[in-house]
């Protein structure tokens, strides 16, 4: 399913921060976004967020769905499915609907389940639209 | 009533006079003539829009190059007109975007008159519809060669500083970007390079090795950073560039401002004509 969400995010992603980019401040996106760089700031959208292996997030991070790959050091709100791969470390808060933990994956914080599944806006988030065709 | 800005431009006078004579043809054919002006030393495309301003024309139409559609688009200043566009040599990157491949179909677009609202982007006074380039970018590398293309692109990056929306900072070592509002290549990502969205695009490109350059090329040259890794893409609707200060800011190989600039989008503002194959 990683993959498939990968994919997506790949293909779809409106905003993307290169490997090699340091952000300083709060960024904010109507659509995916894809992390790969450094972010020192509030990461929010209502869609999905995709932190790459090697990527870094100082801040909170308010999205509908995310797969994280890369480090967190915030909190993550999350109002869809959220997947820590195997890569990931979180320092901080989760809040989400649905969550997938991988094997290797370094969480620190507490975890609160709010069991609703579609993303902030009312709309399915990319995530849920991924499963949902895996399914199919 | 239509009013047609006739610029010679760098065409020779025979063939302009016979596009001018072709064109007075298709206007009266498609009914849609009104009135035509050339420009010349003393009478300026700027002269020409206050002209037509000052007659009530509802519907201005620049015959010529894209340096004359941009012209007439710097000499509005807030004024309100639906703009057209007419090329009169092959190889304009704004036909293409428009979808007006050559004088026939731009008369015939102008007469079809299919107008669609479209985001307006400014920089340091002036405005522009498609694209601004920087860095590597800004060098010509579609008409480079392999080699000296691939020196192009193997110089050192330097330290990109822009700020966001006057929300957030990015600092990047990199070789060049663009900021597009319209582009003459269409994008696997529809999101990208949309005029309708109020957005602009801020592709910017990190340095890569021999193989990435073989291999993306071409992307790089057409201008399709989306498609190159690592590449780094903003939607926003403000860009401060900060550093490093001089750097030049290109529209089609001419240079419109330097580091530290601002560049803006307002959305929707420009009423177009626009043709059927439209990049957007």
């Amino acid at each position: 399913m990683e993959k498939l969400l990968e994919e997506n995010l790949n293909g779809q992603a409106e905003t993307v921060v290169g490997p090699s980019v340091k952000i300083q401040g709060d960024l904010n996106s109507e659509g995916n976004i894809k992390i790969e760089g450094q972010v020192a700031g509030k990461v929010k959208t209502s869609q999905s967020v995709f932190v790459t292996q090697g990527a870094k997030i100082a801040a909170d991070v308010l999205a509908g769905g995310a797969v994280i790959g890369g480090e967190v050091q915030g909190n993550l709100k999350i109002s869809g499915h959220l997947i820590l791969q195997s890569t990931a470390k979180v320092v901080g808060d989760i809040t989400c609907s649905v969550l997938r933990v991988e094997d290797g994956a370094q969480f620190s914080g507490k975890c609160v389940m709010n069991g609703a599944i579609t993303a902030a806006n009312g709309k399915k988030s990319a995530v849920v639209e991924a499963e949902e065709l895996e399914d199919e | 009533m239509y009013y047609y800005i006739l610029d010679q431009n760098t065409l020779p006078v025979d063939k302009f006079e016979m596009m001018q004579t072709e064109l007075s043809g298709l206007l009266a054919e498609f009914k849609i003539a009104g009135e035509s002006a050339r420009v010349t030393p003393l009478r300026t495309v700027a002269d020409l829009v206050d002209t037509a301003s000052q007659r009530g024309v509802k519907t201005l139409v620049a015959c010529g190059s894209d340096d004359t559609f941009n012209l007439m688009l710097a000499a509005l200043r807030g004024r309100d007109f639906t703009l057209g566009f007419i090329p009169f040599n092959e190889d304009s990157f704004l036909a293409k975007i428009l979808g007006i491949e050559s004088l026939f179909v731009g008369a015939k677009t102008i007469a079809a008159r299919r107008i669609e609202k479209i985001d307006l982007a400014k920089i340091a006074g002036n405005f522009f519809i498609n694209y601004l380039e920087f860095g590597v970018l800004s060098q010509n590398i579609k008409n480079a060669g392999w080699f000296s293309s691939m020196r192009m692109l193997s110089t050192e990056p330097k330290n990109l500083n822009v700020r966001i929306d006057d929300s957030y900072n990015v600092n990047i070592n990199s070789l060049g970007g663009l900021v597009v509002n319209i582009r003459s290549t269409s994008s696997n990502v529809a999101s990208i390079a949309n005029p309708t969205d109020g957005n602009l695009d801020l592709l910017i490109l990190e340095r890569l090795n021999k193989a990435q350059i073989l291999r993306y090329r071409k992307d790089i040259a057409e201008g399709r950073l989306e498609n190159v890794p690592k590449s780094t893409i903003i939607k926003c609707k403000k860009i401060e560039f900060l550093e490093p200060r001089g750097t030049n800011l290109t529209m089609l190989g001419r240079s419109v401002a330097k580091f530290p600039a601002t560049v803006e989008i307002i959305p929707h503002r420009l009423r177009m004509i626009v043709g059927k194959n439209r990049t957007f």
